[in-house]
């Protein structure tokens, strides 16, 4: 078997670290969007133009469900352990 | 006996702790749990604007109601006015040039009373100094972000009459 990635967490020790926080990072970034579009969304509501509210809406679900497979793919408690294990 | 301290302690002191100590650290896990809590609202809030977007208008008044004659309301004056079954404030402007105008009386900002200044053709919203234009409804400046919602004036013979907003939208 490969030691590739046991080399890779020796070498780089802090990755799950930097990773973790690049993925919190793109999160706050779809919320700000997601803020945006329900700003846009109210507003032209309000204004009678409906049109825009289900685009916005599409929108947001989809940074939703990428918002939460983010933190489904969030390094775990356990991630880098498993390789020292060996 | 600090874990001892933090049992006796009620909740609300755990969540605003005194001492350094005390604080109990959020883990970037959690942070990130908080942020797709924060994006679920998001599309919560995004949901109600459709709903409320769609669903049919109820109790907004749709027929044709008579305000004032037009020798009540001079150039420049303004009449402030209720339509029958809604609470939105309404007023009536009689403009320089002649014409007849309405508005709601709230501004788009934070509504606020906004008030007719007579011969600028301008309507003021005192709070965040939001001017409207007193012809069209539109924004000149300050931080309203939509027109005044407009009802519709008709002038038949010496009486001035409206046109409820759900018969403009429906």
């Amino acid at each position: 078997m490969s030691n590739f990635r046991n080399a890779q967490e020796q070498a780089h020790p802090n990755k799950n670290s930097t990773l973790t926080l690049a993925i919190i990072v793109v999160q706050l970034l779809l919320v700000t969007i997601q803020v945006w579009l329900l700003y846009s969304g109210l507003n032209n509501a309000l204004e009678h133009k409906s049109a825009i509210a289900i685009p916005a809406l599409v929108a947001s679900i989809i940074l939703f469900l990428v918002c939460c497979s983010l933190l489904y793919f969030l390094p775990g408690r356990r991630a880098g352990k498993k390789y020292s294990r060996r | 006996m600090a874990t001892d301290q933090e049992q006796m302690m009620p909740d609300w002191q755990r969540d605003f702790p005194y001492r350094q100590e005390q604080a109990r650290l959020v883990s970037r896990r959690e942070f990130s749990r908080m942020l797709c809590l924060i994006s679920a609202a998001m599309v919560t809030g995004s949901a109600y604007v459709v709903a409320k977007a769609y669903w049919p208008r109820s109790g907004e008044p749709a027929g044709r109601y008579r305000i004032c004659g037009k020798d009540e309301l001079p150039v420049g004056g303004t009449r402030s006015f209720q339509l029958p079954g809604s609470s939105v404030p309404y007023i009536l402007l009689h403009l320089e040039d002649g014409t007849f105008r309405a508005y709601e009386q709230k501004c788009t900002h934070l509504s606020c009373a906004v008030f007719y200044k007579a011969g600028t053709g301008k309507i003021e919203c005192p709070c965040h100094n939001g001017w409207f234009d007193a012809a069209t409804g539109e924004v000149i400046q300050g931080p309203p972000p939509r027109p005044l919602p407009a009802l519709q004036v008709e002038e038949e013979g010496n009486d001035i009459f409206v046109i409820g907003p759900a018969a403009k939208t429906g």
